[in-house]
């Protein structure tokens, strides 16, 4: 009676092992054949290279300005790419009481990541990321009028004679926000905007830094600069990796 | 989340531009400090704690055309004087009492000349040009500035004091010389 009952528990402990596998076995079956199902898609992995357009076109437009950029990237991760950008800036700022001509090389150096999930093997950006940058520039005060209220002993006195002040250096930091869109394989036009804040300025004496390449524009009371950009990149593809 | 932190990034940008853009960088204010005026201040020279008023006073400048703008046969304790930036000297002829005569033609303007009392001051400095910001460009401000009032027969202006030894015109904001009459 007891050896029955032992039996019976061995019997069915067995077939219910024995079922466990098989619905277990058939489980990993069907994961395998989905996976199977779906394409492999592979990230390409490479440095893009690129000039800004944007300053190309301005220096054919604007008399008062002449400047190109050239930028690259590395993909260091999946969304993190290291980025940099050299350039040069020559910009006339002109008004009633100054006439001053500014330029200058830069280099801007950080990182940007990228905010957007792509589509299988879209390879778009949308992205964020910061840059330190440097400029080493001069400024000539090619003409000043004096500023005077009173207008009663007209025209004010006049300078004519170049001054000029070299060796000027700034640094600042930024913080870059822009998109990149693949038009063809591997060609790339992006464009952006940043948002800079002056960390550090060689002020030149009796005048001050109108304009800094690379950091633009300098405002009075703040030590915010803004500018923008327009690429257009080619991707020298290194190595593929999985997604 | 990162939907959310692109928003807060793109906000924060365009929130600096606008405020940046709308700023008017390039309009010099007028509260600040540009190439400043000489200030003097008329006392009387028979009690020299007392200001007195310039009676008719009519002011213009040497080699200028015209009547300094203020100043056309009005009573003054103070004359403000521009100075010339493109000189180290600024004369002016400062007429006491002054009055209009028609050189017998009512009607006739332009032969009228000014009745009075005539005398000439010259102003001599040295000048510097002084940055001010982007907007105003570069002032003038006046160091060793001297006041000399040229001799004739009847000066009404007995003597002149600058105020300090040295006397500049850097700002507006206080008298540079005391004139006795």
């Amino acid at each position: 009676m007891k050896q029955k009952h032992i039996l019976t528990y061995f019997i069915s402990s067995i077939t219910l092992l024995l079922l466990f596998c098989v619905s277990a076995n058939a489980q990993n079956d069907s994961i395998t054949n989905t996976a199977k199902d779906s394409i492999k898609i592979k990230e390409k992995y490479g440095v893009r290279v690129g000039g800004d357009i944007g300053k190309l076109v301005r220096s054919f437009l604007d008399d008062d300005y002449t400047g190109f950029e050239v930028s690259a990237d590395y993909r260091l991760k999946k969304r993190l790419y290291i980025a940099g950008e050299l350039g040069f800036d020559e910009k006339i700022t002109n008004s009633d009481y100054l006439n001053v001509t500014s330029s200058g090389s830069y280099l801007k150096a950080g990182i940007d990541y990228n905010l957007y999930q792509n589509w299988l093997d879209m390879d778009n950006m949308i992205y964020s990321g910061f840059r330190i940058g440097a400029s080493t520039f001069s400024q000539k005060l090619n003409s000043y009028t004096i500023y005077n209220t009173d207008p009663y002993w007209s025209p004010q006195f006049s300078s004519t004679d170049l001054k000029e002040f070299s060796g000027l250096t700034a640094i600042w930091v930024e913080l870059i926000i822009g998109i990149k869109a693949e038009l063809f394989t591997n060609l790339y036009l992006g464009l952006n905007a940043q948002l800079k804040v002056l960390a550090s300025e060689t002020e030149p004496d009796n005048f001050e830094n109108l304009y800094i390449p690379g950091f633009n524009k300098t405002f009075d009371s703040t030590r915010i600069g803004v500018g923008y950009g327009y690429t257009l990149s080619y991707r020298i593809p290194l190595y593929k990796k999985d997604k | 989340m990162k939907k959310t932190s692109l928003l807060l990034i793109l906000i924060i940008i365009t929130g600096v531009v606008i405020n940046i853009s709308c700023e008017s960088d390039d309009i010099c204010p007028e509260s600040t400090a540009t190439t400043p005026s000489l200030i003097i201040d008329a006392y009387d020279v028979s009690n020299p704690e007392n200001k007195k008023s310039v009676t008719k006073l009519l002011v213009g400048g040497i080699d200028n055309i015209s009547v300094l703008p203020g100043y056309n046969i009005a009573a003054a304790t103070q004359i403000v004087l521009p100075l010339r930036t493109d000189s180290n000297t600024t004369q002016y002829v400062l007429i006491k009492d002054t009055s209009i005569n028609n050189n017998g033609t009512p009607d006739d303007l332009s032969d009228d000349f000014y009745d009075g009392n005539p005398d000439i001051i010259t102003i001599s400095y040295s000048r510097e040009d002084v940055y001010v910001s982007r907007a105003c460009g570069y002032k003038t401000i006046f160091k060793n500035v001297t006041l000399t009032i040229e001799p004739d027969s009847d000066n009404w202006i007995k003597s002149r004091q600058p105020l300090n030894d040295n006397q500049s015109v850097e700002d507006e904001t206080e008298t540079h010389f005391n004139i006795f009459h």
